[in-house]
């Protein structure tokens, strides 16, 4: 081979392994800015009349004269199109059998979605759920319904070979020579002023319960089940860690013991998440009977394992980090071996151990498989500090999974999905990044 | 009383202790540091635990349905009357997406690893380690959301121009590459200097025009491609292998760096590239370490539950041809977490169990790779540090 061969297959090399990594940055990018943008519509949106209507009646908030004044307002609206609903009833009564039938499921259709779009019509009966009470809380929502109230879904199955193709036919076109064409183009022009959409910031998505299964309202109880169980995974797992990790570090004699206590760590280190959960099931819950069932304790003492062996070895890490000479001083000063390790030893490490604390602390505030069998519910609301015993509480990450693919609502509220992982993508990434802030400030110090 | 009086007597004479201070010194020690010891041995205990309890309730199933059904037959109907727990569909399943992320993340892992620990110049790395640790630390469900809510969708609807322009981004360079050097090795043996250039570059368009036919009768295959459904084997290996990265690379970036520098300086030195001393020497010398960061990162491909249960379609069947990627698939995690819900409720039948047989298979494969890889690593550092 040639010595520009040589080169160019040097080259070559060099651009491929900066390829992958560029590939993973762009990954990151790829995951991380669809959530991001997305998650941030949940908190940031242009809510309509509906939402504020909402926020009064469920949780008192908003200025009650302004609101009432809205409505008033967007009340004068919409009832002309409901007027337009009522002259065609009137118009199709007197329609002969035939013709009645042929309009009769267009014109359910017509008002069921004019339904979905503005809520239910003043002065009829109050349905029983949440979710029927108001139209559409948020503007783009209701561009999606505006459009299908306009148009009518239909599907193509004309070439067999093909997929069915989805195709859309305007509405107003079924009803020509009718009085309702008129209703068609009357919501498409009024529909800011019937929905009166404002620029909203609506905090409450972090503070606030949910309402009717996350149709409305907020994240808070999942929010507070994954900070419990994160933290109390902690309170198991640190102390034990460190522990573990002083005597690694300290105290251990090479030997056959030794090594498989370490074989042990690593072990544990590689089973599976799912099988913690198998385990926190089969041993806390069914065997202890730590709680009757599902609970934040299972919960944390299940997470609590999995993450122990992560702060062990970080710690031991950290504990090996000590520059020797501070051992040295502190026993030629003459103090004991347990002096020398919690008074020089511990609190020069302590950073490190704390770096890997805090990213255990992520991990098991993202961890799912763990807690479905031993922690988490789909729908509930917040627990106070005293249920931790006894009682199961929402997660975000298990009500991420709920949502997105059991919850029968699921394409309807992905706002609050995003919104979800937004919320847990952010703690666990400023946990991450406090952590390797606090690393790169103590190679610093170790560094001088 | 007697303890105080033990106390001033030794601090009247400072380096003198009593015998039966000393005596009590010695026992608080030894007792401390058995209680440490204790503390330390919870791991150990854990683990046993952990197989203990997955094992008796997983022990039932094979008492009631025997061995032979679980790992023949793919007929999963555990809530059918009578019920049928065939696994191997599901055994399959794992295997499949598992083997299909190790594709995609093995290469790309150990080049990136090399990438940071031979290419990149220091200062690049600080930058680069902090991505891999984000990637790490993405909790899985987040990557499961991704997959089921933006990726699947896109597959389905552009399955087929995503394959193509896939296909056309990675091999155009390698083939590239690919004509050139054939072409020059070809050559070699020709000693007339213009000669050889002639028929060099009557080879390399011979070789160009190959390349190019290849390049565009494939990707027009690949864009014919009609993905029936987004939420597919593929789909799961793509973000699996995302999942996986950071642990190959890693891992495999501390064993490429416990190669010491001589060998490095060593090759430098007899005039070879960079390439050819990593390709060369240094892989070579890591290839254990390497080994082991592989299985590392396949066991947490393996192990991973919400990725796979959100968008991997969750059908227990064996895809036809056994190869094909489009279709959905079915995993051993994914069928302990979706199928415990109604299981529960029946503690005690066979359907309850053998979720807890399946963790066990889990378990076991997760131990046995997991003592490789370190019986690997324990051996590279032995090679190392002898030589």
């Amino acid at each position: 081979m040639n010595l520009g061969t040589r080169k160019l297959l040097d080259r070559s090399f060099t651009a491929l392994g900066i390829g992958s990594i560029v590939i993973m940055g762009m990954m990151l990018l790829v995951v991380l800015v669809p959530i991001v943008f997305n998650g941030v519509t949940a908190n940031v949106f242009r809510g309509t009349v509906e939402h504020r209507k909402l926020l009064y009646n469920e949780f008192r908030r908003g200025d009650k004269a302004e609101l009432q004044r809205e409505i008033v307002e967007s009340d004068a609206v919409r009832s002309k199109a409901y007027a337009m609903l009522d002259q065609f009833e009137v118009e199709m009564s007197s329609m002969d059998e035939a013709k009645q039938a042929e309009y009769q499921d267009k014109y359910r259709q017509v008002k069921e979605s004019l339904k979905a779009l503005l809520g239910p019509r003043p002065g009829g009966d109050i349905p029983e759920l949440t979710r029927y009470k108001y139209g559409q809380t948020r503007w783009s929502k209701a561009e999606e319904k505006l459009h299908e109230l306009l148009y009518e879904k239909q599907w193509d199955y004309s070439n067999p070979d093909a997929e069915a193709k989805e195709y859309f036919v305007s509405r107003s076109a079924g009803f020509q020579g009718t009085s309702l064409v008129k209703l068609f183009p009357y919501v498409e022009e009024n529909l800011d002023r019937m929905l009166l959409p404002e620029w909203t910031i609506y905090w409450g998505f972090i503070t606030d319960s949910s309402i009717d299964s996350h149709i409305f309202g907020g994240i808070w109880p999942e929010i507070q089940g994954t900070i419990f169980l994160a933290i109390g995974a902690m309170l198991f797992a640190f102390p034990l860690g460190v522990i573990a990790a002083v005597y690694f570090t300290e105290y251990a004699r090479e030997g056959f013991f030794n090594s498989l206590l370490r074989s042990a760590n690593s072990t544990l280190a590689g089973v599976p998440s799912i099988v913690f959960g198998l385990f926190g099931l089969a041993f806390f819950i069914n065997t202890l009977k730590v709680s009757e069932s599902k609970s934040v304790l299972a919960g944390s003492l299940t997470l609590a394992i999995m993450i122990l062996p992560t702060i062990i070895r970080s710690a031991e890490e950290a504990i090996l980090a000590v520059p020797k000479t501070y051992r040295e001083a502190s026993l030629g000063l003459g103090s004991t071996k347990w002096n020398t390790i919690v008074t020089v030893i511990l609190p020069a490490a302590l950073p490190g151990i704390l770096t890997g604390g805090v990213i255990s602390l992520g991990r098991a505030a993202g961890e799912t498989a763990p807690i479905i069998f031993t922690a988490a519910v789909s729908v509930g609301s917040a627990i106070g500090l005293a249920d931790v015993f006894n009682s199961p509480t929402p997660a975000l990450s298990w009500n991420i999974y709920n949502l997105a693919s059991e919850h029968e609502a699921a394409s309807e509220i992905r706002h609050v999905q995003y919104g979800m992982v937004l919320a847990l993508v952010t703690i666990v990434l400023l946990l991450n990044m406090s952590a390797i802030i606090l690393r790169a400030r103590i190679s610093k110090k170790l560094k001088g | 009383m007697n303890e105080e009086g033990n106390a001033t007597a030794g601090r009247s004479s400072a380096f003198v202790v009593s015998a039966r201070k000393r005596k009590l010194q010695k026992i608080t020690k030894s007792a401390g540091e058995s209680l440490l010891f204790l503390v330390a041995a919870i791991v150990a205990i854990i683990v046993l635990f952990i197989f203990y309890f997955v094992a008796r309730d997983a022990i039932p199933f094979f008492q009631i349905r025997g061995f032979s059904e679980f790992f023949t037959s793919s007929e999963w109907y555990p809530a059918d009357d009578p019920p049928r727990f065939g696994a191997l569909a599901i055994i399959y399943g794992s295997l499949m997406v598992t083997a299909g992320s190790a594709l995609i993340a093995v290469p790309m892992g150990i080049i990136a690893a090399i990438c940071l620990s031979d290419v990149l110049p220091f200062s690049m790395r600080q930058y680069v380690k902090p991505v891999i640790e984000m990637l790490a630390a993405i909790p899985s469900v987040a990557f499961g959301f991704f997959a089921l809510v933006i990726l699947a969708p896109l597959l389905q609807s552009f399955g087929g121009p995503i394959l193509m322009w896939t296909w056309w981004l990675i091999a155009t360079p390698f083939l590239l590459l690919a004509v050139i050097v054939s072409s020059e090795l070809l050559v070699m043996s020709i000693s007339d200097d213009v000669r050889r250039q002639q028929v060099q570059r009557i080879l390399a368009s011979a070789f160009g025009i190959v390349a190019i036919l290849l390049l565009f009768f494939v990707g027009r295959g690949l864009q014919k491609i009609e993905i029936l459904t987004g939420t597919n084997a593929l789909n799961v290996s793509i973000i699996l292998s995302f999942m996986a990265l950071p642990t190959i690379v890693s891992v495999s970036e501390d064993a490429l760096q416990a190669v010491g520098r001589d060998m490095r300086e060593g090759s430098y030195a007899l005039g070879a590239t960079r390439a050819e001393t990593i390709i060369k020497i240094i892989l070579p010398a890591a290839s254990s370490g390497i080994l082991a960061a592989v299985i590392l990162g396949i066991m947490r491909a393996l192990g991973e539950t919400m990725v796979v249960w959100m968008a991997s379609g969750n059908s227990s069947h064996i895809p036809d041809p056994w190869f094909n990627y489009l279709e959905s698939v079915r995993t051993l995690t994914a069928t302990i977490a979706g199928d415990m819900g109604e299981a529960d409720q029946v503690t005690g039948s066979a359907r309850f169990h053998v979720l807890f047989a399946m963790g066990l298979l889990l378990l076991v494969i997760s131990f046995i790779s997991n003592f490789i890889s370190e019986r690997i690593v324990v051996r590279q550092r032995k090679i190392l540090s002898g030589q």
